[in-house]
């Protein structure tokens, strides 16, 4: 099979039919009887689908690049500009970083995932094919609600395409957990460039977790912090700011109030993070 | 219902299954291999962990049908000559082992970090065994076992 | 590492199995994937069941209709509430049927549903697809009844009747009193008082629970389970299917995967599968989903009500406590945790002439309950311990002070047993040793405490728990053994004790091999179960290596007497002056091996005549098997006592916990195995950080489902989240115990929680009075919410 015939395969059975990337969501779905009506489990192993590559724009990788694939390839794994990604792929134990890809990450729209908020905070696009057209969706508009995408019937996601980013450019995620296996109460992925007077010319912050059904962009924040160097006092505004534009949700790994207070803890804290990065590297 | 082969342990074995069955459900059920388990439903306590092409991964998550042409280890493949592997050894002698149900997924786990580290530190082991869940031991012991094994094979034993 | 301090070693025997950390056995075959398990226990044309459970968390079933699931290709047999006998019953497992102090509430399966998961009906089909589909396909008609989920709202006058006949839901609601304890708080210097609560947690045991059950031609019923207790499971299950126990007989499986008190009662599986056998005259078996294991079983959650009096130097005038318990929907095994929470979890750890304890045992239309290790204690240790520190924080007195001037001493009479002393009590030293170590004199308060992550110490103790049950009312205590010394020199040991992790075969075969004199690695573990193997209370109540091991050591003994009696007539010499060493017979006081065990024992067991070379020779006249089976209460019921001092580090911006350091000093007696016994320790500290800093199961306010029924939902530590634990084993010996040792099991999941709570306090000044210790509940309290 290649990639034109699974598109048409999914478009045929839609709604009936799923892809599996890594295959880390299904069994979990299936557990908790959400997958009802799938009769048809389409694989992409072998579609040539998993690589990393650099082109002068920045790097393209395959939607079924697993998370340890990622972590091994050093020109992006060692770059502090994806960071965020980094940190991200970084979190899960063994078995998942070793099946998880990037494609089924993204396409999942789980909101408490954290890979998908990082690649926001690198304004990441995901190229989708179907059999006939093809087309870039920034990441920013990819996420619609909790399990859906943007991807019409019979798209699917190829690859994830990473911008280069100039010099003096880090990002970092943080993610707050009550253990090492959890899915986030919140998360928080951002990304600075400083200018040689080391003021912030360009900065995103995307905020994740119980926040809504998807993960939440905060330009609020990213106005406090344009143009000014990054002291105490303006991380301490920007991550004020992020309540702009975050209404987080009440459920029982925190009250809405909690997931507050900490969207601004934790925006601080990926922000020192970023920053410390841009002076002493990965 | 599908026959395929499966490289499982060094040796191609024939299986008839159907596409939404688990590699665990495949290993257990069809090859009698009872060494991976299901200790959960969502996949994350790590019992059922097993090597896919050196890689530790949840079998209960892995679909039996993508697995054609890859290696599978089972906790069963890791004996040479009947000699066990100084992973299985370390965590007898350290005395990591209380039921036991768990630990199939540990020794896989740590067979992966050793692949990965010739030197893990205390951390890194912590974090390579972070999605097994055991809940006799404390880790304590686990931990210990892991590292007594990485000192022996660095030649320190 | 663990460091064994010794106090009064008994040094007139040198051990040589005893005392070491040997290897279980069972360790090997574990290490190769583990085939004992009962998870892959099968027997041929097996069927698969499946429990269909009710939606509802109270009901009442108007029709159920299972002809449509009947039809279903591969299904067998099905059955409902109408298929099961009429007789209530108690799952619990450690007390006779028709005891008075046990609640019997239960049927297989009822007409009416009383929480969230409750049985409903079970099928039997030829693969568990089948099973599955045929649940979907039974019709049932519910009628929905009002629910009760708060103990408290269950006991007002108007709250759903849960069972009929009991008023105000209340199980029972037993009284203690001793002293006057209102004359008692008129003495007090200060009075002090809080409400303490504990949720509701799982074992998480990682096996799950399955059986496979299977009924013959001659109407004899055998069960495979994973069960702590197989007498225990052969009487809930007489008692719950009518049928004599003499027709039952459950095999000990070779060891468990994990138990904790989680699998001592009998569960729908095990009485439904039996009725499908007889039902279809084949084997069946049934594993729980994940789900279904939280279901099964959990800790009750209990809020306590503590008022205490105390004089100025920190010595109790008057202990008063209100404990309210939510039993969920059956009581099972809650009356007898109450009561254990009651005694050995608050009346019993101090003493103070003015004490009483109410407790009430509540239905509500919750989960229910059952064993989970500790029984109650953790839940009072977290109230207790916790207030004393409170107490100290507001008189500026010494927490260990005044732990050191309220608790019992050796000699003390037994504050509950009443025919007995505490006999070895070292609480002192376990204190001591954990301050030591933990540098409690630098310890500073937190109001001096700056910077945006501050640590802290705390403590707590267990200053009075159970080796078992002896003494206990209404409780089984006795347990046996049979020891056969083998003609080539092994002996096989039959005991019906399970095994569920925690070395408690290998801890037996230990005493054993030690009371005979051969190598541990001669000692081989029978198979065994309710039919051919004495009666064993069961794998709980920290009671296996005392009162099993007691038995144990009797029935060793006896085979070593007759023994000696064979070598005696072999060697023309007295008994009495021989003795055994590594399988070996020396005479006593020499070095001179005058024969071996193997020779022995088939000296006793070659024909009375034998031909040889030189003709017919006689052999020894005692002739027979050597062995010796006893069947024994344990003497007594020593406490372990022990101290847990913990240091922490709170993150004041984000409220988070992080355990830096354990200390855990445990007064056991004897080590029988070093390792093991540290094994305990760090697996019960583990769950006990738990159940302090993140496990609850957490329920809808309106429907009573359980929301987090699975590990996504519901967090238990990984290895990121544990500290290095240090274990100080002393050994100060017990006179009754075998070779000195009394109980290990639990005290280590008893301190956590409290320990955790007082180091949090003397981190960041803040009092958590419910568990789990989250960081909300910190920020909360530190005003940042």
């Amino acid at each position: 099979m290649n990639i034109r015939e699974a598109s048409v395969a999914l478009a045929k059975r839609s709604g009936r039919a799923m892809i599996v990337a890594g295959g880390t969501m299904v069994h979990g779905l299936a557990a908790r009887g959400l997958l009802g009506n799938i009769k048809t489990l389409i694989d992409l192993q072998n579609l040539g689908l998993s690589y990393v590559k650099s082109d002068p724009k920045g790097f393209r990788i395959g939607a079924m690049t697993t998370f340890d694939e990622v972590l091994n390839y050093k020109p992006v794994s060692k770059d502090i500009a994806y960071g965020a990604l980094i940190d991200a792929v970084n979190l899960p134990p063994a078995q998942i970083r070793n099946m998880a890809t990037l494609g089924g990450s993204v396409c999942s729209s789980t909101p408490f995932f954290d890979v998908p908020i990082a690649l926001m905070a690198l304004d990441a696009d995901v190229r989708a094919k179907t059999s006939r057209r093809q087309r870039l969706i920034p990441l920013n508009r990819f996420f619609i609600s909790s399990f859906e995408t943007a991807l019409k019937a019979g798209e699917i996601a190829t690859e994830v395409i990473l911008r280069k980013f100039p010099s003096r450019t880090a990002s970092s995620l943080l993610k707050l957990e009550t253990n090492a296996n959890d899915l986030a109460i919140l998360n928080v992925g951002t990304r600075i460039t400083l200018d040689k007077q080391s003021r912030c010319i360009e900065s995103r912050i995307v905020v994740g977790g119980g926040v809504g059904p998807v993960p939440v962009n905060s330009p609020s924040a990213e106005r406090k912090l344009r143009r000014r160097v990054l002291d105490e006092d303006t991380i301490s505004e920007a991550s004020e700011a992020t309540l702009e534009d975050v209404d987080p949700v009440s459920d029982f790994r925190g009250s809405a109030d909690y997931r507050r207070a900490m969207c601004k803890v934790m925006t601080k804290r990926a922000l020192k993070k970023a920053l410390a990065r841009v002076r002493g590297g990965m | 219902m599908a026959l395929m082969t499966l490289r499982v342990n060094g040796e191609a074995r024939d299986v008839s299954v159907q596409p939404h069955h688990s590699l665990l459900r495949v290993l257990r059920e069809e090859l009698g291999l009872l060494g991976s388990k299901r200790g959960c439903d969502t996949g994350g306590c790590g019992c059922c962990s097993v090597l896919v092409d050196d890689k530790v991964v949840y079998s209960c998550m892995v679909l039996a049908m993508s697995c054609v042409k890859k290696k599978i280890t089972t906790v069963e493949g890791l004996q040479v000559n009947g000699a066990l592997d100084p992973l299985q050894e370390a965590f007898v002698r350290a005395g990591a082992i209380q039921c036991g149900y768990c630990i199939p997924g540990f020794i896989m786990a740590s067979k992966d970090l050793m692949r990965r580290r010739r030197f893990p530190s205390e951390k890194e082991i912590a974090q390579s065994i972070a999605g097994n869940l055991c809940r006799c031991t404390g880790y304590q012991k686990i931990i210990e076992a892991i590292e007594m094994a990485v000192s022996n094979s660095n030649g320190a034993g | 590492m663990s460091k064994l301090r010794t106090i009064e070693l008994d040094k007139t025997r040198e051990l040589h199995v005893v005392g070491k950390s040997v290897s279980k056995p069972d360790a090997w075959e574990k290490a190769k994937g583990g085939s004992g398990y009962p998870v892959n226990f099968r027997l041929p044309r097996m069927l698969h069941a499946k429990l269909l459970r009710s939606p509802y968390a109270h009901a009442r079933i108007v029709k159920i209709e299972t002809s449509k699931a009947q039809r279903l290709r591969g299904v067998r047999a099905i059955i409902t509430h109408k298929d099961v006998p009429k007789a209530s019953f108690t799952p619990y497992y450690t007390s006779p049927p028709m005891a008075l102090t046990l609640v019997r509430d239960l049927l297989v399966l009822d007409d009416r549903v009383r929480f969230v998961g409750d049985g409903v009906a079970a099928v039997a089909a030829e693969t568990v697809e089948e099973a599955e589909e045929a649940l979907d396909l039974i019709d049932v008609e519910y009628e929905q009844l009002p629910a009760v989920f708060d103990p408290e709202e269950a006991m007002k006058p108007g709250a759903p009747e849960i069972h009929q006949g009991v008023k105000n839901n209340a199980a029972i609601s037993p009284v203690l009193s001793f002293g006057d304890v209102e004359r008692g708080f008129e003495e007090a210097g200060s009075i002090f008082e809080g409400k303490y609560e504990t949720p509701r947690v799982s074992t998480c045991y990682m096996e799950p629970r399955v059986c496979v059950t299977q009924y013959d031609d001659m109407g004899n019923l055998t069960v495979y389970s994973s069960i702590q207790a197989i007498f225990g499971l052969r009487q809930a299950l007489s008692v719950g299917l009518g049928m004599p126990e003499s027709r039952i007989n459950v095999i000990k499986p070779p060891y468990i995967g994990g138990g904790f008190g989680g699998k001592l009662e009998m569960s729908f599986l095990e009485p439904v599968c039996s009725l499908l056998s007889i039902k279809t005259g084949r084997p069946v078996r049934m594993e729980y989903t994940r789900s279904e294991d939280f279901l099964s079983s959990s800790r009750h959650r209990i809020r306590m009500y503590l008022k205490t009096g105390v004089k100025k130097d920190g010595s109790f005038t008057a202990r008063y406590c209100r404990s309210v318990l939510d039993a969920g929907a059956h009581a099972t095994q809650a009356p007898v945790v109450i009561m254990v929470h009651g005694t050995f979890g608050f009346l019993g750890t101090y003493k103070c002439a003015n004490r009483k304890w109410e407790g009430y045992c509540v239905y509500t239309n919750n989960v229910i309950g059952g064993g989970y290790r500790g029984y109650g204690a953790p839940q009072a240790a977290f109230a207790v311990e916790s207030q004393i520190d409170e107490i100290c924080e507001e008189l500026k007195l010494d927490p260990i002070e005044m732990r050191l001037k309220n608790c019992h001493s050796q000699g003390d009479p037994h504050p509950e047993i009443p025919e007995l002393n505490l006999s070895s009590y070292a609480l002192r030293d376990c204190i001591s040793e954990g301050a030591t170590r933990l540098a409690w004199g630098q310890r500073s308060h937190p109001e001096g405490k700056s910077g945006m992550v501050r640590r802290g110490i705390g403590f707590a103790c267990v200053p009075i728990w159970v080796s078992g049950g002896y003494g206990i009312p209404d409780v089984y205590e006795h347990s046996g053994a049979v020891v056969k010394v083998n003609p080539d020199g092994t002996v096989s040991l039959n005991t019906g004790v399970v095994d569920i992790g925690g070395g408690q075969n290998t801890a037996i075969m230990q005493i054993v091999a030690e009371e005979l004199g051969v190598p541990f690695e001669a000692v081989k573990l029978t198979s065994s179960d309710t039919d051919n193997s004495p009666f064993d209370s069961g794998t709980h109540a920290s009671r296996v290596t005392y009162a099993a091991g007691y038995a144990a050591r009797l029935a060793a003994a006896e085979a070593k007497r007759k023994l000696l009696g064979v070598a005696g007539e072999l060697l023309k010499a007295d008994p009495a002056d021989l003795e055994i060493e590594n399988g070996d017979i020396y005479l006593r006081g020499t070095r001179e091996k005058k024969t071996t065990v193997a020779d022995v024992a088939t000296a006793a067991h070659l024909p009375s005549v034998i031909i040889t070379e030189n003709g017919p020779q006689v052999t020894v006249s005692k002739k027979g098997t050597i062995m010796g089976a006893v069947s024994s209460a344990p003497p007594a019921n020593p406490t372990p006592t022990a101290a847990l001092f913990v240091e922490v580090e709170v993150d004041t911006e984000t409220g988070e916990v992080r355990v830096l350091r354990a200390i855990s000093t445990h007064d056991l007696g004897r080590a029988i195995n070093p390792k093991a016994a540290e094994g305990q320790v760090e697996g019960g500290f583990v769950q006990g950080l738990g159940y302090a800093l993140m496990e609850e199961m957490l329920f809808d306010q309106e429907t009573g489902t359980c929301l987090t029924l699975d590990f996504l939902d519901y967090k238990i530590p990984t290895a990121m989240e544990v500290p290095r634990i240090e274990s100080v084993l002393l050994e100060a010996v017990e006179e009754t115990g075998p070779f000195g040792a009394k109980g290990i099991g639990e005290p280590p999941i008893i301190m956590p929680a409290p320990a955790i709570a007082n180091a949090v306090y003397n981190a960041v000044g803040v009092r958590i009075r419910e568990l789990p210790i989250t960081p909300e509940k910190i920020l909360k309290a530190l005003g940042k919410l």
